[in-house]
């Protein structure tokens, strides 16, 4: 069911938007042919990749922590991202690197360096999960408080375009951008999925996966430092898009009934992959000829989704 | 192996939290098949002395040997398949079923990606008939009792395959009934796996009773260590000395089973 319907989105979706497409005309008109394979499949593969990413890394992160609020965003790799970013455009840093806008290398530094913060807080106090959670808060709330002295400081106009990164979207994808986009997550992705069965032992517990052979240490590592790596590849070109990464696992928990981490990490990619198209696709037709950021479409979701699971009382994979 | 040699030797060991240490100097040797009950007042360094042979906690000095071997030149996997270790039972929101949660103890014998095979399928279901699980193998774990959840977290150890089991209090949440019935699984997982077995526990009485040794600390160290019979006989002033309280002496006219009883400050 979860292939049927991310094959289905990822064929339909590029013909859909503020003008539809058909196969006849893309073959026939060079503009729509252009209009279709630079800027319309491009952004679904985008969508596709940055909302399987975000839901894999936050499945990850739901079982590292042993959160159900845990996402992407809560090591602070989000607000690292943002900062980047957001002193780029502040700064009026222009131009592109190797096919990415300045602004997208600066969300991906920031991103990694964030990351490389929290590690190093965490790791100054005892290495634990918590210390990691604590510092990931800390370099968030940084990140947060520095962003808005640079709203501060900035003319109007760099200030709605920071405000505009910020709420995450697909506008921005271009085929440059996708072809770095690519081998990251798809690298990260084959990492994680061999790793993810362990996360199943650490749902019992970090002491209890030790006696039983896990080497926690290590593997908590190998699995921050490529989350870290696919979500900078992800917020780098798509900003911070919210609560895909956070309910994705969670319905996939809902659907298949099971809290085995390897067959959720199947389903996570496969439906975070197509809500997030879905979504965009959705943003891109209800204000037409304007189009909403998809960042918007996941967060209005977000909300009846948390609502529904609060109150559906036989859930019991987390709650 | 010779059967009178020691499985599992622990020498000079000596480790805490921080700069503190808990447990001091600590020696003392169990061979195959013997069954130890570690007791103890609280905060003493029962649970830290455990942790430290489960490989849980560094140890600041000292080592643990396996079959003449330090524990720490093992792998983590080796490790596993030598000791296994039932926590307390204070966590229990654990979101899987009770037959998945126990083929999770065969980690240990599984390639990396976790494929199942029939040795693991036949071990889970043997370890769950042990524990008297299999009518509760689909049910969340989260969703059992207390007594439930215990025999989970002890089928899950029983499938680890390991000859040396860890016990944290495994009886402390439950009550006289389904210790009792705890206690006539781990006679009969004992019997069927030449099982080693070193527990905590705060229950003098299961302590004399249960098991074949015991290992007191006092101020984190070792106090007595020895047979049953041989701490019997220093009963119950030995006990006094170590928890600081009186205790009487009951014999039961039928059987001659002899209990304690705690009665007020010595």
């Amino acid at each position: 069911m979860f292939i049927a319907l991310a094959l289905f989105s990822l064929l339909v979706t590029p013909f859909l938007g503020v003008q539809t497409l058909s196969p006849l005309g893309i073959a026939s008109d060079e503009q729509l042919w252009y209009i279709f394979f630079h800027i319309r499949v491009p952004r679904t593969l985008a969508g596709f990749i940055a909302g399987a990413g975000l839901a894999l890394c936050g499945l990850v992160y739901q079982a590292l922590f042993r959160n159900p609020l845990a996402s992407p965003f809560t090591l602070g790799v989000s607000g690292g991202a943002s900062l980047g970013a957001g002193a780029c455009i502040a700064f009026g840093v222009g131009g592109s690197l190797a096919g990415l806008s300045v602004t997208s290398v600066g969300a991906f530094a920031g991103a990694l360096g964030a990351m490389g913060l929290v590690y190093l807080f965490a790791q100054l106090r005892s290495g634990t999960t918590t210390s990691l959670l604590l510092a990931g808060v800390i370099v968030g709330t940084l990140s947060s408080s520095a962003i808005m002295f640079l709203h501060y400081l900035s003319p109007m106009r760099h200030s709605y375009m920071m405000m505009r990164w910020l709420m995450g979207g697909l506008a921005a994808v271009t085929v440059p951008s996708l072809l770095v986009m690519i081998p990251v997550s798809a690298l990260a992705a084959v990492v994680l999925m061999l790793w993810v069965p362990k996360l199943d032992q650490f749902m019992t517990g970090e002491d209890i996966a030790r006696t039983r052979g896990v080497q926690t240490v290590f593997t908590r590592n190998i699995l921050l430092l490529t989350t870290a790596l696919l979500i900078g590849a992800i917020v780098a070109v798509c900003g911070p898009i919210a609560f895909v990464g956070i309910m994705a696992p969670h319905a996939c928990r809902l659907l298949l009934g099971t809290s085995r981490h390897a067959p959720l990490a199947l389903a996570s990619i496969l439906l975070g992959g197509t809500f997030l198209i879905v979504s965009d696709t959705i943003g891109r037709i209800i204000a037409a000829p304007s189009e909403l950021p998809v960042g918007i479409i996941t967060s209005i979701c977000g909300g009846p989704f948390f609502l529904y699971i609060l109150f559906r009382r036989s859930y019991r994979g987390y709650f | 192996m010779n059967n009178q040699s020691p499985v599992l030797r622990v020498d000079r060991l000596t480790a805490g939290y921080g700069d503190r240490p808990v447990v001091r100097d600590i020696c003392f040797s169990i061979t195959a098949r013997q069954r130890w009950a570690i007791i103890g007042r609280n905060g003493t360094g029962k649970s830290t002395l455990v942790k430290c042979i489960a490989s849980l906690l560094p140890l600041s000095d000292g080592t643990v040997t396996v079959d003449s071997r330090p524990l720490s030149s093992f792998s983590a996997r080796e490790r596993a398949r030598l000791i296994s270790y039932v926590p307390q039972a204070t966590e229990r929101s654990i979101p899987f079923t009770v037959y998945d949660y126990v083929m999770l103890g065969r980690h240990t014998w599984q390639p990396f990606l976790g494929t199942v095979s029939r040795e693991d399928r036949d071990a889970v279901e043997r370890a769950l008939e042990l524990t008297d699980l299999s009518r509760l193998t689909s049910r969340t774990v989260a969703t059992l009792s207390g007594g439930e959840a215990q025999r989970v977290f002890l089928a899950g150890a029983v499938a680890q395959h390991a000859p040396i089991m860890l016990l944290d209090e495994p009886t402390v949440f439950l009550d006289p009934a389904h210790e009792a019935q705890f206690y006539t699984i781990l006679d009969r997982i004992h019997d069927e796996y030449n099982l080693t077995v070193v527990a905590v526990t705060h229950d003098v009485n299961a302590a004399l009773n249960r098991y074949t040794h015991v290992l007191a600390l006092k101020d984190g160290m070792v106090f007595f260590e020895g047979r049953v019979s041989a701490f019997m006989k220093k009963t119950p002033g030995v006990l006094e000395d170590i928890y600081g309280i009186r205790f009487r002496r009951y014999e039961a006219a039928e059987d001659g089973l002899t209990v304690f009883g705690a009665w007020g400050c010595a």
